[in-house]
């Protein structure tokens, strides 16, 4: 059996003269999900969100809402909630009155738009706020503001054009706090975009993560911090060293790497290690491939017992940060590789400036790439 | 700042004595008319040996400056509504359309404001003679749209380039259909540079003369043509009754778009 999917972006593409800003993005939404775009400025998330709020037309592909394409729907009456990047309150009206426009232009009743303005007021926790002018809030009220008066009639779809990148830090947090909660009381779909990965971790039930115009991968913060699909995920979400190897000898789905300084990886098998495709992609010996390791897998052995480690490498700095420890060492051919260690996580002192170390890691803590 | 006021030292004073004196020369010869418009000498005698309030009176009893008056203002809100209306409609053109030539167009719409007026007064008087608009209220009107619009498109042009087209997207988003989102949300919001437009082109015909020397006929005369025709036969104190209400309406409107602009900086 095939349900509809609630949104469907099928092939979008958007392309100015050569330039394209969005190459190719497909992506299905269910109903009540909380799925953000991430990715750099110009990789085409912003874009895409324009696309489906019709202010962009796209070169090619299709958006469909509950099964019906949105391309012919002029934005006014595509019935989508949306927040922007700037602040976009009306400045001539009062924030009630912000509120009840989207519900004015609807022709509902006065009893209704009062009913729901006070019930918007409530839900973004700004009710002695409803006659002041927009001018007299912050930048966090007025985005709340702002949430409040695109939810207001109640859209089935909510976007959010990186709403919180104007705010400091704190602020920040806690009107993804707000987001949070307010989707969690009203169930609406958001589609969010930012360039701040902790955001999308926070927030979302899936992140869509965006290079170049296209997606590079879908899934949860956590599959895409343990199994990035593609080294520039790898490298986009979270902290990583990525060690540059050669492939010795591929047989099937086991591989041997050399390093630089010429120390042999065997036994780099396995679908969690590699990444299944890559195998399939044919990796074959001679080809020059990336090895990523995260900082907090990686072990670290003093002195030179070759079998207590893999790399071996100098430390360069030891920095303690209370609840971990962060070593960063240099490989012989000059590669820099930090490890974040528990403070209990060595034996005796920890490594200091200059000490030769081997550096280690479990069995499935490393992924390869081909090299970028 | 290179030229920080605070630091002027003696220079201060002495850039102070210039404004004053600036101010002095610019504004003493409209000061003396007022004065001397409630001076009693018949022939504009100053200091006045009394004062008085005669030549008002006889201004108010006659009845050719009271329709002067009112051509004028008839001339001056009509070009006012019009310059405005269709001064934001070639701002939004001007600002937010992307078509080839905009720029030549833009200066096209200014071209008015460098050219000599009598220049324009001539060209205009010429085609109007062709189409016998010479004389008319509908000549006076195009005639001084010519002159107001350029101040209107300035004024409002400035108000829209500073205005976030993403508020307008916001309010198209909400429900609102383009031209519903430009009246109630962009218009509303720019409603200063609008004012403003306003002002400055019914003071663009208020107070101009070339052109409507040229346009004026016996029976349709604005009040600065009659000041003028007047001056010609006879320097009566009465000229300069009418100059002093002349500028007094200027004043309050030039004042209210100083307020204006201070009440919101926006």
């Amino acid at each position: 059996m095939t349900t509809t999917p609630f949104l469907s972006i099928r092939g979008v593409a958007k392309r100015y003269g050569a330039v394209a800003a969005v190459e190719d993005v497909s992506l299905d939404i269910a109903e009540g999900e909380f799925v953000t775009f991430l990715g750099p400025s110009g990789s085409g998330k912003s874009t895409t969100l324009y696309v489906i709020a019709g202010f962009q037309g796209p070169s090619v592909g299709d958006v469909l809402l509950r099964g019906s394409s949105l391309l012919r729907v002029p934005s006014n009456k595509r019935n989508i909630g949306m927040v922007f990047q700037r602040y976009t309150l009306f400045p001539h009206l009062s924030i009630a009155d912000n509120i009840a426009f989207p519900l004015k232009v609807r022709r509902r009743s006065k009893a209704e738009i009062d009913a729901r303005v006070q019930a918007m007021l409530r839900l973004v926790r700004l009710e002695r706020y409803a006659e002041r002018m927009p001018a007299q809030l912050s930048g966090g009220q007025q985005q709340r503001v702002a949430l409040a008066r695109a939810l207001a009639y109640d859209p089935p779809l909510l976007l959010m054009d990186e709403p919180l990148s104007a705010l400091d830090k704190k602020l920040k947090e806690e009107i993804q706090f707000e987001i949070k909660r307010i989707h969690n009381e009203t169930g609406v779909t958001i589609l969010y975009v930012t360039h701040d990965q902790e955001e999308a971790l926070r927030l979302s039930d899936r992140v869509a993560l965006f290079n170049n115009g296209r997606i590079e991968q879908v899934g949860s913060g956590r599959d895409l911090y343990d199994a990035p699909a593609t080294h520039f995920v790898a490298g986009f979400i979270g902290n990583s060293n990525f060690l540059p190897a050669k492939v010795a000898s591929a047989s099937g789905a086991a591989f041997e790497a050399v390093l630089p300084d010429g120390s042999r990886l065997p036994g780099l098998t396995g679908a969690r290690l590699a990444g299944a495709s890559l195998a399939g992609a044919g990796l074959k010996a001679g080809d020059d491939v990336a090895i990523m390791v995260r900082p907090e897998r990686l072990t670290i052995t003093r002195g030179d017992d070759m079998a207590a480690g893999l790399v071996p490498a100098t430390v360069t700095a030891t920095t303690f940060l209370g609840d971990v420890v962060h070593v960063l060492t240099r490989t012989s051919w000059g590669g820099e590789v930090s490890i974040r260690l528990p403070c209990d996580g060595f034996r005796g002192e920890p490594p200091q400036t200059a000490d030769k170390v081997r550096l280690g890691w479990p069995a499935g803590a490393a992924r390869i790439y081909s090299a970028p | 700042m290179l030229l920080d006021f605070d630091r002027l030292g003696w220079l201060r004073y002495a850039l102070c004595l210039v404004a004053v004196l600036v101010g002095l020369f610019l504004l003493l010869p409209i000061l003396l008319i007022v004065a001397l418009s409630f001076g009693s000498s018949q022939w504009l005698q100053f200091p006045p040996p009394a004062w008085t309030l005669k030549w008002y009176g006889q201004l108010f009893a006659d009845p050719e400056w009271l329709t002067s008056f009112f051509v004028s203002l008839r001339i001056a809100l009509t070009v006012m509504v019009l310059s405005t209306v269709i001064g934001l409609m070639a701002s939004f053109g001007l600002t937010r359309g992307r078509f080839p030539g905009r720029e030549l167009v833009r200066a096209l719409f200014l071209t008015p404001m460098v050219l000599p007026v009598v220049v324009l007064a001539v060209a205009l008087y010429a085609l109007f003679l062709r189409i016998q608009l010479n004389g008319t209220f509908i000549g006076f009107v195009i005639a001084h749209l010519v002159v107001a619009l350029p101040f209107a498109i300035i004024s409002i042009c400035n108000a829209l380039e500073r205005f976030d087209i993403a508020i307008e997207d916001a309010a198209i988003i909400c429900g609102a259909s383009p031209l519903e989102a430009k009246l109630r949300v962009t218009i509303p919001s720019i409603r200063l540079g609008v004012f403003g437009a306003a002002i400055f082109s019914f003071l663009a015909s208020w107070d101009e003369v070339v052109i409507a020397i040229f346009m004026a006929s016996p029976d349709l005369q604005t009040l600065p043509v009659r000041i003028f025709s007047t001056l010609r036969q006879d320097l009566s104190p009465v000229i300069a009754a009418v100059s002093s209400i002349l500028v007094g309406f200027t004043a309050v409107l030039m004042l209210l778009a100083a307020f204006l602009r201070k009440d919101k900086p926006s």
